[in-house]
């Protein structure tokens, strides 16, 4: 299980470079920002290798900030392996509430990001077909 | 003269229901001529036709004209004195936020029935001479340190004037003189009991058995809290400086309302906006007409004041009427789509929402000749847990309970904690841009 950094704001103009400017200061990198919008607010969902201190230089700048679990799953770079994570998923009757793809390393590495009710037993059917669920993204 | 002065009031705090309208019919029969004497009420009689000697009973009160607070500032300074200075014995004021205050007079008699008023909600409260009692607001102009010092000290309570501020020295009198009744604001008395327990001191262990608490609003958590931490029992006071000041209404042991002396006001409840009387137990406008004061009677004085009264019969025995909690005032009334919201009846639901900052905001716009409404409320920053899901779920919660509330659809935005004006202080909650 991993821990995505999720912020809450009101969806107004100057929020994305705020948050990128802060993490960028302080040396963190960006895998993954992604804009979950209601119309009204808005949430971001960041993955990063640091999320712990993603939390706090967001927090200590007065931003909403919870860290948020999900299942990060190795993709090795080989036809066919997303379509066993997916057939896997199904046949395990697992509700997936949102996904998404992330290359860490191009052409070498990449995650498969998954949200769902039950992160454990996502994790478990990755494992049922050689997959490896991550807890670090170092 | 008829305003005679009686030390216990015993005979009016127990009427019946016949003695009490025979007494308000005569009273205020009484209170009208007096009120004539000022150059103010005499012009004003004179203007709208109305002969005081036409005023034969309570029931004509609807004859006489409305008394605001701006009446008050424009009759500033004397305009509504109605005796020889010499008989004035002391004055009030309420300062108002347009610069000219309000001042109201007294003559010997009118102290003393406001001392017997006073001393009658002490008692109804459960309070004797033999407690010890200390009065932890401020004295001056202000009218609510002299007006519970006059009804201790005739009820015979040991009074400690203790005034406001200097926690420390506060603690140290309430303790080392076995003070068993305060007055004091919520607020204040909250921040005593934080102190003595920042410093290892448990406030349970203090002889204090009552507590009179007013002069600001407050929540019946904050009384259930302020009784938890004391172990007293904390009793509601409602005064305003127009009418005196505090001891025009108190509640009894039954902690249900305050019974207002009707002996001394005579009550109306109004809706503000047609000035006629609302249906029983509905919310609308308290409407007070003095009925034992020589100096400055007021007629029909608009409080501004929300609340609904509470008719039905209080096992504690006294007959006059009891006020419901205020709900607001009628200043803050809007009126959204032709329906009346006060912004007290949001707030309500906003508190039950344990995930929201204390901080909102009422915006009124206009789109295709609709009101609508939104309101702005803060995400606490704990209460965000990451999930999109959760937040749309609260808020679709929230949006169906202000629904129910005020009978419309509001839109309801979720902003970022801190980005809305400060609780505290006179913060803008209406921003009406129709």
């Amino acid at each position: 299980m991993y821990n995505e950094v999720r912020v809450f704001v009101e969806n107004k103009p100057g929020k994305m470079s705020k948050v990128t400017s802060l993490l960028g200061k302080a040396g963190i990198d960006l895998l993954s920002l992604d804009l979950a919008d209601d119309g009204q607010f808005g949430v971001f969902k960041i993955l990063t290798a640091e999320p712990e201190r993603a939390k706090e230089v967001l927090s200590a700048a007065n931003m909403t900030v919870a860290l948020y679990k999900v299942a990060v799953i190795e993709i090795p770079d080989e036809p066919g392996v997303l379509v066993k994570l997916a057939e896997a998923l199904e046949a395990a009757n697992l509700n997936v509430t949102d996904a998404y793809g992330c290359i860490i390393e191009r052409g070498r590495r990449a995650v498969f990001v998954v949200k769902g009710d039950n992160l454990e037993a996502i994790e478990d059917a990755a494992r049922s077909v050689g997959l490896r669920p991550l807890d670090s993204l170092d | 003269m008829g305003f005679v002065e009686d030390r216990v009031g015993s005979r009016y705090e127990w009427m019946s229901a016949d003695e009490l309208a025979d007494h308000q019919s005569k009273a205020l029969v009484r209170s009208v001529a007096q009120a004539a004497k000022s150059p103010w009420y005499s012009q004003k009689f004179a203007e709208l036709g109305i002969e005081p000697a036409d005023i034969v009973s309570r029931d004509d009160v609807t004859k006489l004209p409305f008394t605001t607070k701006e009446d008050l500032r424009l009759s500033y300074p004397m305009g509504m004195l109605t005796v020889d200075r010499e008989l004035v014995v002391r004055m009030h004021t309420s300062s108002g936020t347009t610069g000219r205050p309000t001042a109201i007079f007294h003559t010997r008699e009118d102290i003393d029935c406001w001392a017997e008023l006073m001393a009658r909600c002490l008692a109804m409260a459960g309070a004797t001479a033999s407690d010890v009692f200390q009065n932890m607001t401020g004295y001056g102009l202000f009218t609510g340190g002299l007006g519970l010092h006059y009804g201790a000290e005739r009820l015979g309570m040991w009074v400690i004037p203790a005034g406001a501020g200097n926690t420390a020295r506060q603690i140290m009198l309430i303790r080392d003189f076995g003070v068993t009744c305060i007055h004091a604001t919520p607020s204040y008395a909250m921040h005593v009991a934080e102190r003595m327990l920042q410093e290892g001191d448990d406030p349970k262990n203090l002889r204090l058995r009552l507590a009179f608490l007013g002069a600001e609003p407050y929540t019946e958590e904050m009384r259930l809290k302020l009784q938890d931490i004391y172990g007293f029992k904390a009793f509601n006071s409602y005064g305003l400086s127009e009418m005196n000041g505090p001891g025009v209404a108190f509640e009894c042991p039954e902690q249900n309302g305050m019974h207002i002396w009707e002996d001394a006001y005579l009550v109306e409840v109004l809706n503000p906006e047609t000035l006629q009387p609302v249906g029983e137990g509905e919310v609308g406008e308290l409407v007070l007409t003095t009925l034992r004061r020589r100096a400055m009677p007021i007629i029909r004085y608009r409080t501004r004041d929300l609340t609904r009264l509470i008719t039905s019969d209080c096992p504690c025995g006294r007959r006059h009427v009891r006020l419901g909690r205020m709900v607001g005032r009628s200043d803050d009334m809007l009126i959204v789509r032709g329906v009346n919201v006060f912004p007290s009846q949001i707030e309500e639901v906003l508190m039950r929402h344990e995930w929201l900052g204390g901080n909102y905001v009422i915006h009124l716009t206009r789109a295709e000749a609709l009101d609508q409404m939104t309101v702005k409320v803060e995400i606490a920053r704990d209460a965000f847990d990451g999930s999109m899901e959760s937040l749309r779920h609260r808020r679709a919660e929230l949006h169906k309970q202000l629904k129910e509330q005020i009978g419309f659809s509001a839109q309801v935005d979720v902003v970022e904690p801190g980005s809305l004006p400060a609780s505290e202080g006179k913060a803008k909650r209406v921003i009406d841009e129709r």
